[in-house]
C-alpha cells in the first residue's frame, strides 16, 4: 500500500449517512469514501451496523417497511438514496454477496444466466460466453464445467458460495458487496473466495463485511471500524492494525474488546 | 430424587395416553378402510366404470357418476387454484406488511373450517334458484369455494418458508418483485405448493353435501353444465340408503373406488414432495 502515490479515486462517498430502523437509529452520521478498484473491509462487533451499511449502498433496505435513510451516498455526484433513483438499474451495477449461500433452484446454467436473462440478454451463445466467464472468475469452472445442467442445490456449500458470487460477476457490476460471505464456510472454501476477491479488484471495487479481524487484515486496502452505528475509524489497513489513531480501534484489532 | 421419579412418572403417563390416542385414532380409521376394502372389493367389476346407472336388479354401472364428479372437480380446480395461488401470494408477498392481510388470513382460515353443506346451502341460493334449478356450474363453484382458503393457507406459509435470502440476492441482481416471485419464490415453494392442491382436490374429490344442492346427480350419461350433472358422491349416498341390494352392492364399489382414489392423490401429494426435495 506504501506504493500507492496518489490515493485512488472514490467510486462513493457516504456523507453524514445515518438510518434508522422504524424509530431504531442504527447508523449515526457515518463519512467515508469507497476507492475505486480497492478494497475496503468493514468491521466491527456484532450489531455495530456494518452490515446495515453494506445494505444502504444497494438500497436492500428499501424491501421492507418503515426503513429511513439520512444524509447521502455520492456516485458520480449523484445521490443513491434519493427517491427517484432507479433501484433495479442501481442493483444491477452494484452486486452483492451474502452470508449464507443463495442458490436459485434450478440449474447451475440458469443461476448464473438470472442476472444477464433480466438485461434482456437472450443470445445463447452470448449468455454461454458470459457464464463461462463469470464461473471462470470465480474459480468455479473445471468443477462445474460438467455440471451445467444439474440443479445448483447439489453443490457443496463453498460451490455454492462461488456460484453466487459468479452470479453477480456475471452481471459485470462496478462495485462488489460482500456481506460475511466466508463465515460459514471452512478455510479451504475460505481461501480461495478470498484469492478471488483479491484478484477481482483489477475489475471492479470492491466493500465487504467481516467479523474476522485477520481476514481485513489478509485482502482489504482500506478498512473502517463501527461500533454502535458510528463509525470509529477508517483508514489503510495497515495503519488500522499497526497504527490506529483511535483507542478504541487499537482495542479493537489487538482483540482486547468486541 | 422424588422430583425426579415424579417427572419419570409423569413422563410415562403422558407417552401412554398420547399412544392409546394415537391407537383409537388409527383403529377406527382402519376399521373404516377395512369395511369399505372388504365390501367395496366383494362388489367391484370393472362393469362400473363402463355401465350407466340401471334399474335396481340389472347390471349397471357408474361410468357417467366418475366423469360428471372429475369434470366437476376439474372445473373447480380449473377456477380455485389460481385463485388460491394468487391470493396466497399476496398474503405472502405484497400484503405482507399491510394491516388488511391479516384480517384476510383469517378470514381464509376461517373459512376453511366453514361447514361443506353451509357452502352448499349458500351456493344453492345464489345459483342455483336464480338460474332455475340444479346445474353443473353451481357444483363446480361451491368445491371451488370449499378449495379455495385450503389453496391459499398453503401457498401462503409454503412461499414465507422460503429464506429471506433468496429473495434478497434475486433483488440485489435487479431483478423486479414480479419476477423474484415467479422465478424463485415459486419455484422454491413449488412442492409445498403442488401438496397444498393435491390434498385441497383430494379433499373435495369425496364432498358430497356441497354438491347435493347444487349439480345434485342424474342417472343419465349428461356432462351439460346447465343442468344437474352425475355424481358419484351423491350416488353412493342414494344407493347405500336404497333398499336394493345391487344400488348397495354398487355404493360399497364405488365408494371402495373413492377412497383408492383419494389415497392415490395422497401418495402423489407426498411423491412430489420427494422428487423434489431430492433434486
Amino acid at each position: 500500500m506504501a506504493e500507492q502515490k496518489s490515493p485512488p479515486e472514490d467510486i462513493l462517498n457516504v456523507n453524514n449517512l445515518s438510518f434508522y430502523y422504524g424509530k431504531n437509529l442504527a447508523l449515526n452520521q457515518v463519512t467515508l469514501p469507497i476507492r475505486k478498484n480497492r478494497i475496503t473491509s468493514l468491521i466491527g462487533p456484532s450489531g455495530c451496523g456494518k452490515t446495515t451499511l453494506l445494505r444502504c449502498f444497494n438500497r436492500m433496505h428499501d424491501l421492507y417497511p418503515n426503513n429511513r435513510y439520512e444524509g447521502e451516498i455520492l456516485m458520480n455526484s449523484h445521490n443513491i438514496l434519493e427517491k427517484n433513483v432507479d433501484i433495479i438499474a442501481l442493483r444491477s451495477s452494484l452486486g452483492m454477496v451474502f452470508q449464507k449461500p443463495t442458490p436459485f433452484p434450478m440449474s447451475v446454467f440458469d443461476n448464473i444466466a438470472y442476472g444477464l436473462k433480466l438485461k434482456n440478454i437472450r443470445n445463447q451463445n452470448t449468455l454461454k460466453e458470459k457464464v463461462e466467464k463469470a464461473l471462470r472468475q470465480a474459480a468455479l469452472w473445471d468443477e462445474v464445467k460438467d455440471r451445467l445442467k444439474e440443479n445448483a442445490t447439489g453443490l457443496s456449500g463453498g460451490q455454492q458460495q462461488r456460484l453466487s458470487i459468479a452470479r453477480t460477476l456475471a452481471v459485470e457490476p462496478m462495485v462488489m458487496l460482500f456481506d460475511e460471505c466466508t463465515s460459514a464456510l471452512d478455510p479451504i472454501s475460505t481461501q480461495k473466495i478470498e484469492d478471488l476477491i483479491v484478484d477481482l479488484k483489477e475489475e471492479m471495487t470492491i466493500v465487504a463485511v467481516t467479523h474476522n479481524m485477520q481476514q481485513a487484515a489478509r485482502i482489504s486496502d482500506y478498512t473502517a471500524l463501527m461500533y454502535i452505528g458510528k463509525l470509529v475509524e477508517y483508514d489503510e489497513t495497515d495503519n488500522i492494525f499497526t497504527r490506529p489513531k483511535n483507542k478504541m480501534t487499537e482495542e479493537y484489532v489487538s482483540g482486547r474488546f468486541g | 430424587m422424588s422430583y425426579l421419579k415424579r417427572r419419570k412418572i409423569i413422563n410415562i403417563l403422558a407417552l401412554t395416553i398420547s399412544t392409546l390416542c394415537a391407537a383409537l385414532g388409527l383403529i377406527l380409521l382402519f376399521i373404516i378402510l377395512f369395511d369399505v376394502l372388504k365390501e367395496g372389493m366383494e362388489s367391484l367389476s370393472f362393469s362400473i366404470f363402463t355401465k350407466d346407472p340401471a334399474p335396481p336388479g340389472r347390471e349397471g354401472g357408474l361410468r357417467c357418476a366418475f366423469l360428471g364428479q372429475g369434470l366437476i372437480t376439474l372445473i373447480a380446480a380449473l377456477v380455485g387454484v389460481p385463485i388460491g395461488v394468487l391470493g396466497g401470494t399476496f398474503l405472502a408477498e405484497y400484503g405482507k406488511d399491510m394491516k388488511l392481510t391479516k384480517f384476510l388470513g383469517r378470514l381464509s382460515d376461517m373459512a376453511m373450517s366453514v361447514p361443506s353443506i353451509v357452502i352448499g346451502a349458500f351456493v344453492y341460493a345464489v345459483l342455483v334458484l336464480p338460474l332455475g334449478g340444479f346445474n353443473g356450474w353451481a357444483g363446480a363453484a361451491a368445491l371451488a369455494i370449499i378449495i379455495l382458503p385450503i389453496i391459499v393457507r398453503t401457498t401462503a406459509d409454503m412461499m414465507s418458508l422460503v429464506p429471506a435470502a433468496l429473495r434478497e440476492a434475486a433483488f440485489a441482481l435487479g431483478a423486479s418483485y414480479h419476477k423474484v416471485i415467479v422465478s424463485v419464490v415459486w419455484r422454491s415453494a413449488m412442492s409445498g405448493i403442488l401438496t397444498g392442491i393435491l390434498l385441497a382436490l383430494a379433499r373435495v374429490a369425496g364432498e358430497t353435501a356441497p354438491l347435493l344442492f347444487t349439480s345434485f346427480n342424474s342417472n343419465h350419461f349428461q356432462l351439460n353444465l346447465n343442468q344437474a350433472v352425475p355424481s358419484l358422491t351423491v350416488s353412493i349416498y342414494q344407493y347405500a340408503a336404497s333398499p336394493y341390494e345391487s344400488w348397495v352392492k354398487l355404493a360399497w364399489a364405488a365408494a371402495f373406488v373413492i377412497t383408492v382414489l383419494v389415497l392415490f392423490l395422497n401418495i402423489l401429494g407426498r411423491v412430489v414432495v420427494r422428487l423434489r426435495t431430492k433434486n
